[in-house]
């Protein structure tokens, strides 16, 4: 029977000490969810090792679902992997319950500088004063539009100077019911839509100190409002129904939807169809009312687990992820902005036939994703509870003071 | 009773409409997996969906197996279903075989203990049957895929409800012609319960060809995974590609299909006897 490599390692860290020589022939895993992303970890490995003979890495790759339940058991039982992804969703679990190291010692004796990463990254992955990640990639975000259809209904493409006003004037003239074609598209995806336009009118969704929801400010209602006024009063978007059933992506991509707020993952998924390679163009995310371009942004870091038996050889590894080498390697594949500031050209230019550039000037007014120790239990629920809002049932305004309250119920039980 | 031929002729039709609808719900999907395992990405994810791939991508079915240790994978799924299996069915049939048949002290109270197992979600067992595995030094190996999945609570439940239905005059007959405990279980009760066998055995099978949860979390090198946890692996945070996606599913679906028609015969008989004999 075949002994995988990494048992073999896990078994002798078990009976010897924790391997601070130099030359002895470590193995580390490195675990991943993303199978897009698995071919430029494997480039970034393979670099390190020719730079640390002595240290193998194996990628763990494990789909999004099922990584999180495996990362708990794993670490809980003390054979996970060396180091990990980490996002900002559960960064606040991992370190209050010690599953992910702090690095500030590292950090000041390797004299790494995490001024070089977006600032909202870093940010989101210091906790209570301590950093747990080093930053790895950030979101950034545009406005996904049909040339093709722009031009048949002869409405100017959108440009950076576009607010709210102007994206609902142009869904009104590029809807066309007996075409089936609708001028935007309104999902019910916090991510992709109120996260992006709550921080535009000076909403939030949770206190900067993480202790209460910011559901039930007027400005937040106001930022929510203009999702469900595309479908409820506009009628520019199609239905949550419709975009339950259909994944919206692949209504830009087939020509039945005009605009739609895209991340800057997606491009290559556009690409990858005919259409969308053909029709499809990129603008920045328009501003809001007042010209405000703040958004919330995930970006992911990598971690260290608190329990791993070769710190200092993860330590190597984790510097080698946060250089400027693996960002640019990233970059190349057009999948990811890295959070390395000013390498974020490589990506711009990953695919010419877009405007990807537009993702990258946005970094700028990035803001930490919103999160606290068990973002899930209020997360989950907001997004359950606003279907109410989209389908009309009830108002904004209403379902934001209901999903307020519960978020407040959830974080007060979230004290340490 | 007086024009049955007639009657039979008014039934048929409305027989054959039911049982086409339903025919079209179960190969609908199949087709559908079929269909876009040939199409390009774009086809796949295109609205309104495509039928019909425009040109066969073949090259799909070749990409499942450059992405995947796919042969090698489907070899552990194999094992690791006939471990469960052959493991379940034994120890279960033993287990049931002595609560349905022997008086011992406590008998009750432990199979009760027994039933509550079934009550408790899969995912409590999580966590300690790796940790049991990880003291083993079993972690990333295919004993640990069938290990844990070669007994169940449910299974000595249902093999203990067949064997209570057995005559209990066959049993003392064994006894009088001096036959022991393990022979009567051996020589007379189980060759009497192939039917609870074999419908213990064809949940198993399913169970186990289908089971993600466990492999994917108790195994990390993909030499060491099963098929179901290949596949799973082949989806992306945001992006999947859903062609390659249907033709690895498709190959995975494969041998059980076989499987099915080749064994058609014997799983209806073995059904149609118990029948006749209970």
């Amino acid at each position: 029977m075949l002994v995988a490599p990494f048992l073999a390692a896990a078994a002798c860290s078990g009976s010897s000490d924790s391997g601070g020589g130099d030359d002895k022939q470590v193995t580390l895993t490195y675990a991943i969810w993303d199978q897009a992303q698995v071919a430029a970890m494997k480039q970034i490995i393979s670099e390190f090792h020719s730079q640390h003979p002595n240290i193998d890495v194996q990628v763990q790759v494990t789909p999004w679902e099922s990584y999180w339940t495996k990362l708990q058991t794993a670490v809980t039982a003390g054979t996970g992997p060396d180091v990990f992804w980490m996002t900002m969703v559960y960064a606040k679990y991992y370190a209050t319950g010690g599953g992910i190291a702090p690095l500030d010692d590292q950090i000041k004796s390797s004299k790494m500088d995490m001024g070089a990463y977006v600032p909202a990254v870093t940010k989101a992955y210091t906790i209570d004063g301590k950093v747990f990640g080093v930053p790895k990639d950030v979101n950034g975000f545009g406005l996904c539009y049909n040339k093709q259809l722009f031009d048949a209904a002869k409405v100017k493409y959108p440009d950076e100077s576009w607010t709210w006003s102007d994206v609902i004037a142009a869904a009104q003239k590029l809807t066309n019911p007996q075409k089936g074609v609708y001028g935007f598209v309104a999902p019910e995806a916090d991510e992709l839509s109120w996260y992006l336009t709550v921080p535009q009118v000076g909403g939030q969704i949770i206190s900067p100190d993480g202790k209460s929801s910011g559901y039930d400010q007027p400005a937040t209602v106001k930022g929510i409002q203009f999702w469900t006024d595309m479908i409820t009063k506009y009628h520019v978007s199609p239905t949550l129904q419709q975009t339950t059933d259909t994944d919206p992506l692949a209504m830009l991509t087939s020509g039945k939807v005009a605009m739609r707020y895209c991340g800057s993952w997606e491009p290559e998924e556009i690409a990858a169809v005919p259409y969308g390679k053909a029709h499809i163009d990129i603008a920045p995310l328009p501003a809001g009312p007042d010209g405000n371009r703040n958004y919330y942004s995930n970006g992911l870091a990598n971690s260290m687990s608190a329990k791993t038996q070769h710190r200092e050889q993860a330590w190597e590894f984790l510097q080698f992820l946060g250089s400027e080498r693996a960002a640019e390697i990233q970059a190349k594949t057009g999948t990811v902005i890295p959070a390395y500031e000013g390498h974020a050209e490589a990506y711009a230019k990953a695919m010419p036939e877009f405007d990807l550039q537009v993702f990258v000037d946005q970094l700028k007014y990035a803001q930490p994703f919103p999160a606290s120790t068990d973002t899930a239990a209020w997360r989950d629920d907001a997004t359950k509870q606003f279907a109410e809002a989209w389908t009309g049932k009830a108002s904004v305004d209403e379902v934001s003071r209901s999903v307020a309250s519960k978020m407040n119920d959830a974080l007060s039980k979230e004290k340490k | 009773m007086a024009d049955p031929i007639r009657r039979r002729r008014v039934r048929h039709p409305v027989a054959h409409l039911v049982l086409c609808i339903g025919a079209v719900f179960m190969v609908g999907p199949f087709l559908w997996q079929l269909s876009t395992s040939l199409q390009t990405f774009g086809e796949s994810v295109s609205v309104p969906p495509t039928f019909l791939p425009h040109s066969p991508q073949w090259s799909n079915v070749t990409t499942v197996f450059s992405a995947l240790p796919f042969g090698h994978q489907l070899l552990n799924t194999t094992a690791m279903t006939i471990a469960r299996t052959v493991g379940q069915v034994l120890f279960s049939s033993l287990a049931g075989f002595a609560f349905a048949r022997m008086q011992f002290r406590g008998r009750g109270v432990l199979f009760g203990v027994f039933l509550s197992v079934t009550m408790v979600p899969y995912q409590v067992f999580l966590l300690p049957q790796y940790q049991i595995m990880q003291k083993l030094g079993l972690l990333n190996t295919l004993v640990a895929l069938f290990l844990p999945g070669m007994f169940s609570a449910f299974g000595t439940f249902l093999m203990r409800q067949f064997f209570l239905q057995l005559p209990q005059e066959i049993e003392e007959a064994a006894r009088i012609d001096g036959a022991n405990i393990l022979q009567i279980y051996w020589r007379i009760m189980l060759p009497m319960s192939a039917p609870g066998m074999i419908a213990l055995g064809v949940l198993v099978i399913i169970w186990s060809w289908n089971d993600l949860l466990w492999p994917l979390v108790v195994n990390s090198d993909p030499r060491q995974m099963p098929v179901s946890a290949g596949l799973a692996s082949l989806q992306g945070q945001y992006t999947t590609n859903f062609p390659v996606l249907m033709a690895g599913s498709l190959l995975a679906s494969l041998p059980v299909i076989i499987v099915f028609i080749v064994f058609q015969r014997h799983l209806m008989s073995g059904i149609a006897f118990s029948g006749v004999k209970g």
